[in-house]
């Protein structure tokens, strides 16, 4: 969080972000993340809108109108305002103390869109709740009311911009119920982690019959004539080339291996991209993987430190997309 | 997703609109057309807008706007430092806004407004009937806001209940700060409401004048007393005195009128007046004149702010009565004074004053009469005798010419009180007897068991007051001389047929028309009496009543005792509110039961079957394995069978867990206190 761009703090920007620090540990004290979250005078804060405080210019005009004329009706509506801006935060602060929110699902996202998260917001008790705001501070977030219901649930959108495993910043959760000039508020950590993949990049058609590029050492190819071993049996892999013999002997079904000069199976390789940054790398992995999942061609995967054999379905892009999202940053 | 500063949805709109126009509604009757119309166009074109018929107007056509309102203004309104052209403003500013009402904040802008304008109309209007209407404005007009959030808060019945919700909340916290907040008086000097002609008497006095104040049944003053109440032939309440007269008119004159140079003593310390002795104490409450005088008995003395006192015994205020003014009074009758009278040469000539010519037959006989006798008393005594004997009393008198005390005293015989008092004047003074004419009510009308005198506009009388060296000015009621009942009994009975025969419904007739009249006027007058003319002394007496002393440490208490019990109740409807669903009676009982194990360390785990936890239960504390078994079992056909009875013996069962858990803790106790 903190930047050591100021080791000595003197400059604004080092104040400021000295300042995060230490609102940030506090909250962290005060209102630990949690997947599930029930709203508080612990975790609420309160405090006047700017309508809230044009209300009590407008006040303060009434007095003096009131002094002035030694009028006792406009005293009496001055001070019924000011009784009414005494009660408003009690209204205000009791629709969201009570309040539950819980974390339903964080599902993974594509860095440069949206992560939407989906959240459960229930009411403890009889107390209806209206015009209740969730975001993240700079976006708009959604709004939800829990009138005729006890709970409902919420898709509050994050903007992620960086690969990788994400955790995601406080959830603002506030309301200006009843009048608009009290604005009471909460920063809730749900302890929400979004797993956000590259950001998609054409870089090219997919690399169909292409050779990874591994130097001048001989091409070794699966799928050729030449037996090569064994590996586990996956579904789609070729009957003709299950080592039944093997699997008579007691063992698990097992393919036989064989390398040729061409294979005909899709393998995304990392090599295949050389010669440019590694997350433009990525990104270039993560639109074949898309372009061939959505072409229907079974792919493989092959990253630095990492090998995903080629197969095709939900399970396999997600993992794909997974081995992406989680390569190691400022590796090469 | 709602983008929060989008456009106003319709909702809002039509709320806001619904602010201005009731908060502007009341200020139609004083504002000029055009501002009106202004603003309707102002909302017509908005709605326009929203319904995407027209844009919003460009910046040239905003300029225009604000332009032509400026100019009509500034043509409308000549004094720019008056109240009307500031609630004209705040209306123009209205209907501007509402040209470009585009955001949240414009709606909050506008809405802020609206509750200033709904304050402003108080400084016109004080009556009951305004008050409600204030308190109207206040609801529609936080409804309003709470619209603003949209959705189920904008729908009429939600908007208004909440609103109406929030400020019955409100209310005992601004009645408390009502008591209790101080009244400074005012800070800098501000315009008053000035529109309207002047009601009532008028600084001057011209044949016919009190004949039409006789029609209006219009109140003028409420008197309440505090002691002693003199009787009705005394009750007359001065107000001006007129000094000077032009052989038509009598006016106020020269070193007489305060707006001409006549002093007025403010303070209140030189006191010449005895403190001791018979002195009547009331308090005057006086409706709006616009002007400056203020009624009151002869020798008044005032300590309320703002109310000076004149050389010739009458109240006077700072400022012109704008709207319903209270006054506290002391009067000493004259027979109290102790002081020999001294009348100073530039009174003297003052009051001796006539036109130069005129009115000769009356003239001369007035010099027959002071030849004929001998001090100012007998020449007083041989006039009102004439009048007794010659002259009726009329509402209707026939209309005067050019030497109007010749023709009325020789000629007509007939009039009202402004023909005797101006005649008998005219006579003592050209019988060289200093003499002037007083202006002011008489008399007046008990309201329910004499709280307080009404006296009405048809009250008005004249009299006249003449000087004698030996007891200074004395009041002479020339009226009286010829129609005693006009003082004892007031004017309805000294000229029935013809009093407000005007008036398409003679509601004087009706008694009990008039008892509800009455009635009403009492309200009235409690209601000004108790809120609208509340101010620093009554709050001092208040506090005082209520607190006993009024110490800073009582004040507080005052204010924070309230304060804190009203935040009690609020944390106990927050925790109401916010409580769980009430669970079965059964449930609750056993979950107590789960708590009473826990606490001898046998916790329920999440999940686990009342049956199940029975058996673990007696599993590890064999000792209550039996109690156990049998709550569970009451349990069960309780919450499966809705069995009542099971329910009655759940509960036994526990309370007889816990007298039995109470003694098992006493006992080991009283054996250690043994050992």
């Amino acid at each position: 969080m903190g930047t050591a761009e100021h080791p000595r703090g003197t400059s604004l920007r080092g104040l400021q972000a000295r300042w995060r620090a230490l609102t940030t540990r506090w909250l962290e004290r005060r209102s630990p993340a949690a997947r599930q979250v029930t709203l508080s005078h612990r975790k609420l804060f309160i405090l006047p809108s700017r309508a809230g405080l044009g209300l009590l210019l407008v006040i303060l005009l009434l007095w003096l109108l009131g002094t002035n004329y030694e009028n006792n009706l406009v005293f009496a509506m001055a001070f019924l305002m000011a009784s009414l801006f005494a009660v408003l935060p009690v209204h205000t602060f009791a629709n969201l103390s009570g309040l539950n929110l819980r974390l339903l699902s964080a599902p993974p996202a594509f860095a440069g869109d949206f992560a939407r998260v989906r959240i459960a917001a229930g009411r403890i008790g009889r107390r209806q709740r209206e015009h209740i705001e969730i975001c993240w501070p700079p976006e708009e977030g959604a709004q939800f009311d829990l009138v005729d219901t006890e709970s409902r649930e919420i898709d509050v959108a994050l903007p992620v911009n960086r690969r990788g495993r994400i955790r995601a910043p406080r959830l603002r959760v506030q309301s200006r119920y009843p009048l608009g000039l009290f604005r009471c508020w909460s920063h809730v950590d749900l302890d929400i982690e979004i797993l956000v993949y590259p950001a998609p990049r054409d870089l090219g058609p997919l690399p169909l019959g292409a050779a990874p590029g591994e130097g001048d050492s001989p091409e070794r190819r699966r799928g050729g004539d030449d037996f090569a071993g064994l590996r586990p049996y996956q579904p789609g892999h070729s009957l003709r080339h299950v080592a039944w013999k093997h699997f008579a002997g007691g063992r698990d079904l097992h393919s036989k291996d064989y390398d040729s000069g061409a294979d005909t199976r899709l393998w995304l390789d990392w090599d295949l991209l050389a010669g440019r940054d590694v997350e433009t790398r990525l990104s270039g992995l993560c639109h074949w993987v898309l372009e061939a999942e959505r072409a229907q061609i079974p792919y493989g995967l092959r990253l630095p430190g990492s090998n995903l054999s080629p197969s095709l379905g939900e399970s396999h892009r997600q993992r794909a997309l997974a081995a992406l999202a989680e390569f190691p940053l400022q590796e090469v | 997703m709602t983008r929060p500063d989008s456009l106003l949805p319709r909702e809002s709109l039509l709320w806001i609109f619904a602010a201005q126009f009731t908060v502007l509604l009341p200020h139609f009757t004083r504002l000029p057309l055009w501002i009106i119309f202004g603003w309707a166009l102002a909302v017509l074109w908005r709605v326009e807008v929203y319904r995407g018929r027209r844009e919003f107007p460009g910046r040239l056509v905003k300029l225009l706007a604000v332009s032509v309102a400026l100019l009509g203004l500034v043509l409308s309104y000549r004094r720019w430092f008056a109240l009307e052209p500031m609630v004209a403003l705040l209306a123009v500013s209205f209907a501007l806004k509402n040209l470009e009402l585009l955001s949240r904040r414009d709606a909050f802008l506008s809405l802020l407004l609206a509750y200033f304008v709904a304050a402003t109309l108080f400084v016109f209007e004080q009556t009951i009937p305004y008050a409600l209407y204030g308190v109207l404005a206040a609801v529609v007009v936080t409804a309003a806001l709470s619209a603003q959030l949209g959705g189920f808060s904008a729908r009429p019945r939600r908007a208004l209940g909440l609103s109406l919700r929030l400020l019955a909340q409100s209310a005992p916290l601004m009645l408390l700060l009502f008591m209790v907040i101080p009244r400074l008086g005012p800070l800098w000097a501000v315009p008053q409401n000035s529109g309207g002609a002047s009601t009532g008497i008028s600084d001057s006095m011209t044949p016919g004048d009190f004949t039409r104040l006789s029609k209006s049944d219009q109140p003028a003053l409420r008197i309440a007393f505090d002691g002693p109440v003199p009787a009705p032939e005394q009750r007359y309440w001065r107000g001006l005195v007129y000094s000077h007269f032009d052989g038509r008119r009598w006016s106020q004159g020269f070193g007489v009128d305060p707006r001409e140079g006549a002093p007025v003593s403010w303070r209140k310390t030189e006191n010449p007046l005895p403190e001791v002795g018979p002195r009547y104490r009331y308090r005057v409450i006086q409706e709006p004149t616009r002007n400056q005088w203020l009624f009151a008995m002869a020798r008044p003395h005032s300590e309320t702010r703002g109310v000076g006192e004149t050389r010739d015994d009458r109240l006077v205020r700072s400022v012109p009565v704008y709207s319903r003014f209270a006054y506290d009074v002391r009067s000493w009758p004259r027979s109290s004074l102790v002081q020999r009278p001294e009348l100073g040469d530039f009174e003297r000539r003052r009051n001796l004053q006539l036109p130069a010519e005129g009115n000769p037959r009356a003239r001369a006989w007035a010099q027959n009469l002071a030849q004929e006798h001998q001090d100012g008393a007998a020449i007083s005594a041989a006039v009102l005798e004439f009048f007794h004997r010659r002259f009726t009393y009329t509402l209707k008198p026939p209309a005067l010419g050019q030497d109007s005390v010749d023709e009325f005293l020789f000629g007509s015989q007939q009039g009202f009180c402004e023909h005797f008092a101006g005649s008998y004047v005219f006579m003592m003074r050209a019988a060289g007897v200093p003499a002037r004419v007083v202006a002011g009510y008489q008399g007046g009308e008990w309201v329910d068991q004499e709280e307080y005198l009404l006296v009405r506009q048809y009250d008005a009388h004249a009299w006249a007051e003449i000087w004698t060296p030996s007891r200074g000015w004395q009041r002479v009621d020339p009226t009286a001389a010829v129609s005693p009942e006009r003082i004892r009994d007031g004017l309805q009975s000294a000229a029935a047929e013809e009093f407000m025969e005007d008036s398409l419904l003679p509601l004087h007739r009706f008694s009990l028309l008039n008892r509800l009249r009455l009635q009403w006027d009492m309200i009235n007058y409690r209601w000004y009496q108790t809120v609208v003319s509340f101010d620093s002394d009554s709050q001092q007496n208040l506090l005082k009543r209520l607190l006993g002393e009024v110490s800073p440490l009582r004040l507080a208490a005052f204010l924070l005792i309230p304060a804190a019990i009203g935040l009690c109740l609020l944390l106990l409807w927050l925790w109401w509110g916010g409580r769980g669903q009430q669970l079965p009676r059964a449930q609750r009982l056993y979950l107590k039961f789960c708590r009473r194990m826990a606490g001898v360390g046998v916790p329920r785990r999440s999940g686990e079957a009342p049956r199940d936890y029975a058996r673990r239960i007696a599993t590890e504390a064999p000792r209550l394995a039996a109690m156990a078994s049998a709550v569970t079992a009451a349990y069960e056909r309780a919450a499966y069978a809705d069995d009542p009875s099971a329910e009655r013996q759940l509960g036994r069962l526990l309370r007889q867990w816990r007298l039995g858990a109470m003694l098992a803790n006493v006992a080991p106790r009283r054996h250690q206190a043994q050992a």
